[in-house]
């Protein structure tokens, strides 16, 4: 280790360091035995930091009566409990979020290996603790060695009481501090006798039992030693973290086999103590073989267990592929330097060890340099669990047995009729044929079942002599001796060739839901639509219910579910919360909140987190299922993603354009007052500082414009003016009898001036019904209309305005023959600021009469601030001209008429 | 002055302005030239450079520090920006571009004159600077390096000296800040304005009577400084 550069820091060492700084401390007071003084250590300890000054909080402490602890408790600040409910009972429990809300520097918390009650958020208070450590709130707890999870086994044989809180050894290997709290064995004795201790009186004669003085002395000494390893490993760190060459065992490296089958956690254990033995890295593996489906869901439940107690102890663990047993192993072996193995030597399996068949055997053979160790198997522990260890056997198992049965029958029925008429030879082939057909539809174990049933009645039946199970003539000796290895051949191999297609089925079908979710996530466009589809297909891929939940600001929401009714409980919703918040799934199957019935996961994409997925588990959900649902949800997250972005560049092109629009409208403002208020200034200056030598006609044309480009401005301000009432709501109507042919004209005789030569008709009926209007307001649309009309229209061209009653309304219409405007824009002539949107080339140069483009917008809003409707058609006639129609709803003339 | 009367071509796309800038124009004994697009305007300069260029910067056919690219690319004339005060960036830009000066709309038709004359005489001068300046009682000698107010020398820094030195060669024509700087400091100091600000100080507090109330070295706010010569 180390070799090119001697006293360089170790980088892992440093990474855990780094890791380690800004997390609260931990300190642990480790006792070998309920009794020896643990918690009243704690709490001494613990005020006296309070006494420096320290912010020390009790955050939960069983003091069981006594009456020293409890004196020793009072002073100091205690943190309220909090009640969960269950089965009725209520259960006083430590508040986890109540102590990282009050946050002191110092929390102390009693019985590391408490079992939480069911509903609270970590299964056990160890996790709790190491939250509040994460949080950078110092801690110390107690703890008693029995209940380190790699000494379990051990304390089981030496005391025989199978601890069921447990710890596991990281736990106590990420505490800064151990301190024991240490008492000779025949003290702790006079404290149990003496009733010190608490013991609840169910267990009292157990009790008696475990504090046999020999326990206790074993027991002492592995809470010494595991002390005094920590305090090693600690020293060992150091070094490391400096740069020192150290003492530790070069290179050991220790892979610990497991199969599945009852001792496997043993084992996982076992593999512990010897790694810690050796102060060597530890893995635990377990060889999956790809041609063979796992037919034991036991199993596969028990590797996953053992697995993650590896990785609970401080091991990795790794599944291997291979379908020869021993060459996975000792390839990854030799791959990875292993120098021990640990494996299995089950009772059971006698018939493989004589036939050398046994994966221990093979190792011994062939294992190269490494050490092996062998564990025997001790008790039966895993039977200690009823409910668990029922196997859940496929639904109808039995048919194939049954249809080999019937099958063979068949053939015995087809051979008796055909026993008159051929030889035994044949017949055999008949049996054959049952033997196949087993094979083909029902699998392996009902193949052979089928081949040793036909076997027998062959020559039970058939072969001279009959119902004998003898064989008489040699030569049938040779037939039968080649059937049974046709038969026994037959069986296996359609037995093998329909197990191999039905698992391709499977990955087929897992590949095909795959590929259908990438098609349906890739369809879909928007963010919920993303989530829909995933959940749908992540509830189909799973067989049960299944929801998606986003980040929406800081809290997560729904945002699909299949089917879409799905309500998630609060308890559900906490599971999820904390799998976004981590970044590591929680509900059922995990750690985190266990109890709720969905395993949530966070969906992590290429950016980060883009939201969490949560599946409710089912009955059937295997090991299969588990897979393709990853594998979907790692394409959700990635589609989700992609919305999303899709989503933000959307939001940016809008934006984008509303800022150019506003600053085109600026612009456009300034330019359009500012360009008279320049003429205006420009010609009256001209005037003032040269009139005298100007020649008449030239000073009444500035004269001129100077007016002209004034009404220009006044006629802008005004456009502003209304533009800002309408949109400010500041409008006001009044509300009276018109005549629309008064307006008209009003509005026609305000705009002549600017008419040029262009001819203006009018075509208004004698009678024209009334309408209640604001005069006002009406004039300025029209005029604002007229001039627009003007504005498109070129010299010399005509503008007709019209009015007439159309199905109780009164319509004026106003037409110009100007360029028209295409079918594509006429929804949008009465958008504001219209004309800034015109391609350049249709405005012709120099003419600014046109305004702001605000007119028809502003004639618009006055309509319907009335109760009327305008719209506009274009073009009329051979691509030109436009009209532009007011429609207003005619008086009532009912109640003027009563006044 | 030459005998004929000096051709001013205006640039703009307003009719209205051509109205008054025309007459104003001839009134104070100039040509102009009228041109309505930056297209017009450039083929005009291309034909028969004018003597001086007035040049709206709002063109519909062209951005008008594009049109003012185009421009210096054949033409050395004097040129005068018309443009709007809220356009700021766009105007220093302009000037940066080797525009001689710019006008605010709505402007004084005696301002953009008096604008076009001092740009016209600069240009004059652009061949053989003058030796001498004269400003009130300020005199700066460009070939003996030396600064006298009201007889009196006025010592300076050579850094004071380089800076008035080139606000003086510009004769009236605004100078901004970022040719002010590249000048005097270098090009990598062209975003230090406030060093530009301190020296100003400086100069207004040696040469100026009331150096709060500058006559001589004046801001342009926003823009760039100008030294008021006679």
């Amino acid at each position: 280790m180390n070799q090119d550069a001697p006293n360089r820091p170790d980088p892992d060492a440093l990474l855990a360091e780094a890791k380690r700084q800004g997390r609260g401390r931990l300190r642990v007071y480790l006792g070998m035995a309920p009794g020896v003084g643990k918690t009243y250590e704690m709490l001494t300890a613990g005020k006296r930091r309070e006494k420096e000054g320290v912010d020390v909080v009790v955050g939960v402490v069983e003091t069981h009566g006594r009456k020293d602890t409890e004196a020793m408790i009072a002073g100091l600040e205690v943190l309220p409990r909090q009640p969960i409910e269950y089965r009725g009972r209520q259960l006083m429990e430590f508040d986890l979020d109540g102590a990282l809300a009050r946050r002191p520097k110092l929390l102390l918390v009693d019985e590391y290996a408490h079992t939480n009650a069911p509903g609270s958020r970590h299964p056990k208070r160890w996790q709790d603790v190491e939250e509040l450590l994460e949080a950078g709130i110092d801690v110390w707890t107690t703890l008693n060695v029995q209940h380190l999870e790699s000494l379990v086994d051990v304390v089981w044989k030496i005391t025989g009481v199978r601890v069921r809180e447990t710890v596991p050894d990281s736990a106590l290997s990420a505490a800064n501090e151990i301190e024991v709290v240490d008492i000779t064995p025949d003290e702790l004795r006079e404290r149990l006798n003496a009733g010190k201790v608490y013991v609840p009186e169910t267990a009292r004669v157990a009790a008696t039992n475990f504090f046999k003085p020999e326990n206790l002395t074993a027991l002492r000494e592995m809470a010494l030693r595991r002390a005094a390893q920590t305090v090693d490993d600690q020293m060992v760190d150091a070094m490391r973290r400096q740069g020192i060459e150290g003492p530790w065992a070069a290179g050991e490296r220790i892979l610990v086999l497991i199969a599945g089958d009852g001792m496997s956690s043993a084992l996982v254990r076992a593999g512990r103590r010897l790694a810690d033995l050796m102060n060597a890295p530890w893995t635990v593996a377990n060889v999956e073989r790809p041609n063979r489906p796992n037919r034991d869901p036991q199993a596969a439940r028990r590797v996953a267990e053992a697995l993650k107690l590896a990785e609970q102890l401080g091991g990795a663990s790794v599944v291997l592929t291979g379908d020869d047993l021993p060459d996975a192993v000792l390839a990854f072996a030799g791959r990875n330097n292993v120098t021990q193995i640990v494996v299995g030597k089950s009772r059971d399996s006698r018939w493989r060890i004589l036939t050398g068949r046994s994966l221990a055997n093979a190792l011994l053979r062939r294992s190269g340099g490494a050490a092996l160790h062998f564990v025997t198997a001790g008790a039966p522990e895993e039977r200690t669990a009823p409910v668990e260890t029922a196997p859940r056997r496929r639904p109808h198992w039995w048919r194939g047995y049954a249809a080999a049965l019937v099958l063979v029958a068949l053939a015995n029925g087809a051979a008796f009729v055909l026993d008159a008429y051929s030889t035994g030879a044949d017949l055999a082939m008949i049996f054959l044929a049952s033997v196949l057909g087993a094979g083909l539809a029902y699998g392996l174990r009902p193949a052979l079942a089928a081949a040793g049933l036909a076997i027998v009645t062959y020559n039970y039946l058939f072969l001279e002599p009959r119902f004998t199970l003898v064989i008489g003539h040699a030569t049938d000796v040779f037939t039968f001796a080649i059937f049974i290895a046709v038969a026994g051949a037959t069986g296996w191999l359609s037995g093998r060739v329909r197990d191999q297609a039905q698992l391709s089925a499977q990955r087929a079908s897992a590949v095909t839901a795959l590929l259908a979710a990438s098609r349906r996530l890739s369809a879909a466009s928007t963010q919920d639509e993303t989530a829909q589809a995933l959940a749908e297909q992540a509830s189909a891929a799973a067989g049960g219910r299944a929801v998606v939940l986003l980040p929406k600001g800081e809290d997560l929401v729904q945002a699909a579910g299949a089917p879409t009714t799905v309500l998630l409980t609060t308890g559900a919703l906490a599971a999820a919360r904390w799998a976004w918040e981590k970044g590591e799934p929680a509900g059922a199957g995990t750690g985190t909140l266990p109890q709720v019935g969905w395993t949530f996961r966070p969906l992590v994409g290429v950016r980060g987190r883009a939201g969490v997925a949560g599946v409710e588990v089912g009955d059937t959900a295997g090991a299969d299922e588990e897979r393709l649902v990853s594998a979907m949800l790692d394409q959700g997250a990635v589609a989700l993603e992609r919305a999303e972005l899709a989503a933000a560049t959307v939001e940016n092109e809008a934006l984008r354009r509303s800022d150019k629009l506003r600053a085109a409208l600026l612009n456009s403002i300034s330019h359009d007052l500012r360009t008279p208020l320049a003429t205006v200034m420009g010609s009256a200056t001209t005037l003032i500082d040269y009139g005298k030598t100007l020649k008449p006609e030239v000073r009444g044309d500035l004269l001129i414009s100077i007016r002209e480009e004034a009404e220009r401005l006044n006629r802008y301000v005004g456009d502003l003016l209304d533009m800002t009432r309408l949109e400010g709501g500041a409008l006001k109507t009044r509300s009276e009898w018109t005549d629309v042919r008064d307006v008209l004209a009003a509005a026609v005789g305000r705009v002549s001036r600017r008419l040029e030569s262009r001819k203006l008709t009018r075509d208004f009926p004698h009678e024209l019904s009334a309408v209640e209007t604001d005069p006002g307001l009406l004039e300025q649309a029209i005029v604002n209309i007229l001039e627009n009309a003007i504005a498109y229209s070129p010299d010399g061209s005509a503008i007709d305005v019209a009015a007439y009653e159309d199905r109780g309304n009164v319509v004026i219409s106003i037409e110009d023959e100007g360029p028209g405007i295409p079918q594509s824009d006429i929804e949008r002539i009465f958008e504001k600021f219209r004309r800034l949107e015109e391609p350049s080339d249709r405005t012709p140069r120099g003419d600014r009469n046109k305004g702001a483009g605000l007119g028809l917008s502003i004639a618009k809003g006055f309509v319907e601030a009335m109760g009327g409707r305008i719209a506009a058609a274009s073009p009329l006639v051979a691509g030109r001209g436009t009209r532009i129609l007011i429609s207003l709803p005619k008086a009532t003339p009912t109640h003027r008429l009563l006044l | 002055m030459s005998a004929h009367k000096p051709r001013i071509l205006v640039i703009d796309d307003e009719p209205q302005i051509h109205r008054f800038l025309g007459p104003a124009l001839e009134a104070a004994g100039y040509e102009p030239v009228r041109a309505d697009t930056a297209a017009d305007g450039l083929a005009a300069i291309a034909n028969r450079p004018p003597d001086a260029v007035v040049l709206d910067l709002g063109l519909p056919d062209l951005d008008g520090t594009q049109a003012l690219i185009r421009a210096r690319a054949f033409y050395e004339g004097p040129i005068i920006i018309l443009s709007a005060r809220d356009m700021e960036m766009e105007k220093i830009e302009a000037l940066d571009l080797g525009a001689d000066d710019y006008v605010e709309k709505p402007f004084h038709v005696g301002e953009l004159l008096a604008r076009l004359r001092v740009a016209m005489r600069h240009a004059l001068n652009r061949a053989g600077a003058p030796a001498l300046i004269h400003a009130g009682d300020i005199e700066i000698d460009l070939v003996k390096r030396l600064i006298s107010r009201g007889g009196e020398p006025v010592r300076l820094s050579p850094r004071e000296y380089d800076l008035l030195a080139h606000l003086a060669a510009g004769g009236g024509k605004v100078l901004t800040h970022r040719q002010l700087l590249t000048a005097v400091w270098g090009p990598a100091n062209v975003e230090d304005v406030q060093y530009l600000r301190v020296f100003v100080g400086h100069l207004r507090q040696k040469l100026e009577a009331d150096p709060a109330n500058p006559r001589y070295v004046v801001t342009e706010p926003g823009v760039g400084y100008r030294f008021m010569a006679d």
